[in-house]
């Protein structure tokens, strides 16, 4: 299979996100403390972390869906310094009582005429595969399409900043696999910057540029990967990554994985 | 890259269900006939238990005397116009109670501030039996129209005041974040998102209220009135008149069920995408 083409860097359009000494608490408990992160433009940043690390916080912060924290933290885009963040949750948190497209038009604001947010809408469902389903509720959709539905509202808009917080966490497996293709795909063709927070270090492994290792508050690893995509989950150099950051999660001590062919 | 998507996989359809034909189930005839079966059979009996002279028309008048008092009523013009005249009371009732609990049941609901000052002093009043402010209503207004209106109103303001405030509490806050998320604030958030969401429970307190309705009616205009359904069967009483007393009633039970029936149209149309209501859906 050939690889994918990079996004070159002239269509470029993701956000710069930078984040300085960010510190955020909750009563008495310290969630972040004095976190520094810089993100690049397009760049495809996984976060993962044992749950209560600060990642979700995190993510909420950069999102603008918490707005009680210390520090700074700093979206430019294009020379804009106010970025078009769009976030995905766990939960695909469609309106049951909207048809799916109009679901996805909700994506564009308010402030847009129905006619036009229906049209960008019918591309933005064509886009993940479900352009024949637009007049139906959502109730009718399996878990993999509701999320898929909720990556369409998410990226009607053409975000330069889409912010994902464990969207494939409910999924089954096979669906999970279809979902990262969708995912890097899009990503691929629209060229925003994505944040994915998630539990699973294959999933960060298979879809991101860069990890970033949260714990207890602080970034305590933060690495680039050198693979070419799409990203070969079984060669031995992916399962070694996996192992030593699966070892720097828990604790354990890594041991370089031994292979006999 | 693949085309494998999971809407080429569709579940194979059929069950045991179909083994057999609706009609040869239980023999029963048209499901739209069975809520009528029990109806039917009791007006039967009671029209054989006349017949043989079992029951007294002093006690209770067979059902083709009560037809007959209907024929002559309707005739007369009677009937329409003390239906007629009940309708509407019930109607503006509703509308001026209702709309009243509507809007405190948004106020309070959307904001904290409303509630604390209004929800203690209403839940106070709720308390009251409507029914028992009779004797201070004709104090005040005398027994015309608005002695009426006022119980009604007040009978329907509850359900709806208190199924709306509770509607609008438990709409899903993960979907306000979302829509806030996008951008929606204000009438926008509250049409999108927050009314649709409060819906089925604001029906479900419309259906409480209609029901109430007709109750506080009915024992307002036996009291209190010089027409309506109500008036007309106190007055019928007074002349040992039982077929109309009877007459009244089943009228009130027919409009209870025309009121219910409405609601349940309604519920069907505004919430056709909730899988309870939807058609052929979970029964």
């Amino acid at each position: 299979m050939n690889a994918l083409p990079q996004a070159s860097a002239a269509d470029i359009k993701g956000a710069a996100i930078s984040i300085r000494h960010v510190g955020r608490s909750f009563a008495s408990k310290t969630v972040l403390t004095d976190l520094k992160l810089d993100i690049e433009p397009g760049e495809f940043v996984a976060v993962v972390g044992q749950s209560g690390c600060g990642k979700s916080t995190l993510l909420r912060i950069i999102a603008g869906l918490d707005h009680a924290y210390t520090g700074k933290v700093l979206i430019e885009s294009e020379g804009r310094d106010t970025a078009s963040a769009r976030i995905m949750y766990q939960e695909p948190r469609l309106l049951p009582w909207a048809s799916v497209i109009d679901n996805v038009a909700m994506g564009l604001g308010p402030d847009i005429t129905r006619q036009v947010a229906l049209i960008r809408a019918r591309k933005a469902l064509e886009a993940v595969g479900l352009g024949d389903r637009g007049s139906e509720w959502p109730q009718v959709l399996s878990g993999g399409q509701k999320q898929r539905v909720a990556l369409a509202r998410a990226l009607v808009s053409r975000p330069d900043e889409l912010v994902l917080d464990e969207p494939l966490g409910a999924l089954d497996a096979l669906t999970r696999i279809e979902m990262q293709q969708l995912l890097e795909r899009v990503w691929l063709e629209e060229g925003f910057t994505a944040l994915l927070v998630t539990h699973d270090v294959v999933e960060a492994l298979t879809l991101a540029d860069r990890v970033v290792l949260i714990e207890q508050g602080e970034i305590a690893l933060d690495f680039k990967l050198p693979f070419a995509r799409p990203r070969k989950r079984s060669s031995v150099a992916f399962v070694n990554l996996e192992e030593r950051l699966l070892a720097a999660l828990l604790h354990t001590n890594h041991q370089p994985v031994e292979y006999v062919i | 890259m693949t085309d494998l998507t999971l809407d080429s996989i569709k579940p194979a359809s059929g069950s045991s269900r179909k083994l057999w034909p609706t009609s040869l189930r239980f023999g029963l005839p048209n499901q739209k006939l069975l809520p009528w079966l029990l109806p039917i059979t009791i007006l039967t009996l009671w029209q054989l238990a006349s017949s043989v002279g079992a029951l007294p028309a002093s006690i209770l008048p067979s059902p083709t005397s009560v037809f007959f008092a209907a024929q002559r009523l309707i005739l007369s013009g009677e009937l329409q116009g003390h239906i007629a005249t009940s309708f509407s009371r019930a109607a503006t009732g509703l509308l001026i109670g209702g709309s009243i609990a509507f809007t405190l049941g948004l106020s309070n609901g959307l904001s904290r501030l409303s509630e604390r000052l209004l929800d203690t002093t209403l839940q106070m009043i709720r308390n009251i039996p409507n029914l028992a402010l009779i004797p201070l209503v004709i104090l005040w207004f005398g027994i015309d129209e608005t002695s009426k209106l006022f119980l009604v109103s007040l009978g329907v303001f509850f359900p709806i005041y208190i199924n709306t405030l509770h509607g609008i509490r438990t709409v899903d806050s993960q979907l306000v974040e979302m829509a806030r998320s996008y951008g929606f604030h204000g009438f926008q958030l509250f049409l999108r998102v927050i009314f649709p969401g409060a819906l089925p429970s604001i029906l479900v307190g419309l259906r409480y209220a209609l029901g109430i309705m007709w109750l506080t009616l009915i024992v307002a205009e036996s009291i209190a009135a010089q027409s309506g359904l109500g008036y007309m069967a106190m007055s019928a009483r007074e002349f040992m008149q039982t077929d109309v007393v009877v007459l009244a009633i089943l009228i009130y039970a027919l409009l209870g069920k025309a009121a219910d029936s409405t609601v349940r149209a309604l519920e069907r149309w505004s919430l056709s995408w909730h899988p309870a209501y939807r058609k052929g859906g979970l029964q």
